[in-house]
């Protein structure tokens, strides 16, 4: 399972050590852009720069960062292909994909893969800064398209998995007041739970996803290229 | 569309042949020789009294033939034609009619222009029996007889007995004209010309260097046999051609359809390829010019002028991409998908009344995948929507706006409801608050608007495109609305529907 290995890096976003970021980008000047924007910020660093999934399988283990943004669309290996492989390699790591354009289905596509996250490439840094700490606190955003595409993909295979990878009734319930547009905020009035309860839920169910879609990743990754062991 | 008539018509045609011919064939019978010959025993001396030829087959009397007769000049590799004509009287049956015939070297006989039979032995005589063949009437023997070399003759004698008891008899003599060898179709000849010239008599029978013959020739009975109409070559070739016709038309049809699916294909493709270039191209510049702005923006100080013009600038810049976002969901024929839509659709609002204090409630039906909903619908459908939000965001002053798609019976039903102060219906005038807008949008693809209010009771804003309307739009007459599309005419302006 996704227990986080021995010497996991604490997820601090107040103290003086500013978070460690990786940036998986095709083009030097996003690339650029980006690493500015990045580093602009006092609490957070861009320690690790790649071109390529191929580049990011390399590098991203040695550098350890706490988070990746990982661009999409890269030239041979994909965005969400490198996500699969390198939550493989360090399932502590979270992953938030950017995207040029809004996109759901290749969002849903890189959550299943592993991702954490997502972010339009156009969002404005102060939304970046918030996600990045919203995803490493476990708060992954999530609109009401993927909430509906969750539950769908879990009753789909629903047959196919164990009893823990499915999502328990009020993690569905959850999931299904998000499909219809309510906040974080309303689904606790409406369930009666605290927000921080209903963001568990949701952080549970990423981590459902990401456990099963990680052993199907595994399974199918491994038949075409065995991944560099770390 | 033609095709569909013309193929009933075809399929009557042929129908109303086949029963023509079969009505047809029950009249006409075909004759039909059959081919097997006996051979008589050699002939003994004759002890008692002989039946003649009419009354025994292959009777050893040959009083009824006639001499030996052939043209006044004889040489090797000789044609020579026979012609006589000879009439059954009217009213007559004919009981029995056999002829027996042979040449020195060979013959080919004919009796109204159809070819009995042919031989190539004069030792042999070859009897035939055509009762059946005669009628009341005028009938024509016609004989084309070859000589390879040296002496050459032609015998024949016929016997017709009629129910009368009257016997008519032909013998080869003088009575046969020689036809000329430059006379076409002078078997088919029923009367003669002054330059056919009689024949000469050579010998009687049994006589001269041929003797009396050693074998007698049985040819069958010839009979009438009918031919079933559909094994008639006339029957076959027109059978053949409406098959064929049926087959062109089929083909023709089938590449026309061909055709269209192919400009469909070439349609989404080339859709699908403007999507990918404003995407990676246009899209990926934009982002780049949203980032470069940002970046500027933080090399700034905080409060200076150029700082707060370059998020201007940024800030334009995403709404440029957000506006092809949608652009882009338009063009793509990924998107052409009833879930893609709701998807869009729902997205849209939400973002759309974040800004606003209207809370949004979506209620989806699930399970509506990978239905086809083509470029035109979903178009019309959202800008009608976003009329709607916008409505209910500008006057409505509502709390809470449930946004409702789902497939009712034949259609689709998007359904725009808020719990806002609502209006009278009667009192708005329609131009104003869109509603016209919104009703022109939907009957332009078929579909129709409804809208529900009352003073404090919210409204709702109910359209409706029938299913039917999108296929048949869909893909029937497919072609020609893609003609439509190239060549708008003035009053249907292309643009809105792109």
């Amino acid at each position: 399972m996704s227990k986080p290995a021995k010497d996991s890096h604490p997820v601090k976003f107040s103290t003086k050590s500013p978070l460690k970021i990786a940036l998986v980008e095709d083009q030097p000047k996003v690339r650029d852009n980006w690493n500015q924007l990045i580093n602009s910020f006092p609490d957070l660093s861009c320690v690790c720069l790649c071109k390529t999934g191929e580049e990011a399988l390399r590098l991203i283990p040695e550098a350890r960062p706490d988070a990746v943004l990982m661009d999409i669309f890269l030239p041979r290996m994909s965005g969400i292909e490198c996500t699969s492989r390198l939550k493989a390699l360090m399932p502590e790591v979270r992953i938030i994909i950017l995207t040029a354009m809004n996109d759901e289905e290749l969002v849903f596509m890189a959550l299943e893969a592993g991702a954490d996250g997502y972010l339009l490439k156009r969002t404005k840094p102060a939304d970046l800064r918030m996600a990045l700490l919203d995803v490493l606190t476990g708060g992954a955003p999530m609109t009401s398209e993927i909430a509906r595409r969750v539950v769908e993909s879990f009753r789909l295979k629903a047959k196919t998995r164990d009893e823990s990878l499915r999502l328990s009734a009020r993690e569905e319930q959850i999931l299904l007041l998000l499909a219809k547009g309510h906040s974080n905020k309303m689904i606790a009035d409406n369930l009666e739970i605290s927000v921080d309860t209903v963001c568990h839920h949701l952080k549970h169910v990423f981590e459902k996803m990401h456990v099963s879609s990680r052993t199907e990743a595994v399974v199918r990754y491994m038949a075409s290229k065995k991944p560099a062991d770390s | 569309m033609f095709s569909h008539g013309m193929l009933r018509a075809g399929v009557v045609l042929a129908l109303g042949c086949l029963i023509l011919m079969a009505a047809w064939s029950q009249e006409a019978p075909v004759l039909v020789a059959a081919p097997a010959v006996t051979i008589n025993t050699n002939i003994d001396d004759p002890k008692e009294p002989l039946k003649d030829s009419l009354s025994e087959r292959g009777s050893h009397n040959f009083s009824d033939m006639g001499s030996w007769i052939w043209e006044t000049n004889t040489y090797d590799r000789q044609t020579v034609r026979f012609w006589r004509s000879f009439e059954i009287p009217a009213g007559a049956t004919v009981s029995r009619a056999r002829l027996r015939i042979t040449a020195d070297n060979e013959y080919i006989l004919h009796l109204d222009g159809r070819e009995l039979g042919r031989d190539a032995e004069w030792r042999h005589l070859y009897e035939y029996d055509i009762t059946s063949l005669l009628e009341p009437g005028q009938h024509v023997l016609a004989v084309e007889a070859y000589n390879s070399s040296r002496e050459a003759g032609f015998m024949f004698g016929m016997q017709v007995g009629l129910a009368s008891g009257r016997v008519l008899k032909i013998k080869s003599d003088s009575s046969w004209l020689i036809v000329p060898e430059d006379v076409p179709g002078w078997e088919n000849k029923t009367e003669p010309a002054d330059s056919w010239r009689p024949a000469t008599v050579e010998n009687a029978f049994g006589l001269g260097p041929w003797g009396v013959m050693d074998y007698i020739d049985l040819v069958p009975p010839m009979q009438p046999t009918f031919i079933p109409f559909w094994q008639t070559t006339w029957f076959q070739v027109l059978i053949l051609s409406v098959c064929g016709i049926v087959c062109l038309v089929s083909f023709s049809l089938a590449t026309q359809l061909l055709l269209q699916k192919k400009e469909k294909q070439l349609l989404l493709h080339e859709r699908a390829r403007i999507a990918r270039d404003i995407h990676d191209d246009i899209g990926t510049r934009v982002t780049q010019l949203v980032l470069q702005g940002e970046v500027a923006q933080s090399e700034l100080p905080c409060g200076s002028k150029t700082r707060a013009r370059l998020e201007q600038i940024s800030e334009e810049a995403r709404e440029v991409l957000l506006a092809m976002d949608e652009i882009l969901w338009a063009i793509n024929p990924r998107r052409d998908t009833l879930h893609e839509f709701s998807t869009f659709v729902c997205g849209h609002a939400q973002t759309f009344l974040k800004a606003t204090p209207i809370q949004c409630v979506l209620d989806v039906e699930s399970g509506m995948s990978a239905e086809a909903f083509d470029l035109p619908f979903r178009r019309s459908l959202l800008m009608a929507v976003k009329e709607a939000l916008n409505n209910a965001a500008k006057h409505s002053g509502a709390t809470e706006l449930l946004l409702k798609i789902h497939r009712r019976g034949t259609g689709l039903i998007v359904a725009v409801q808020d719990n806002g102060k609502g209006f009278d219906p009667l009192q708005v005038k329609a131009e104003r608050n869109g509603l016209a807008n919104m009703n022109q949008r939907l009957t332009e693809v078929g579909g129709s608007c409804r809208v529900t209010s009352q003073p404090g009771k919210g409204c709702r804003v109910e359209f409706n495109i029938p299913f039917v309307q999108m296929r048949r739009q869909g893909w029937w007459s497919n072609w020609r609305s893609s003609r439509r599309y190239a060549r708008p005419s003035p009053s249907q302006p292309a643009t809105r529907n792109l």
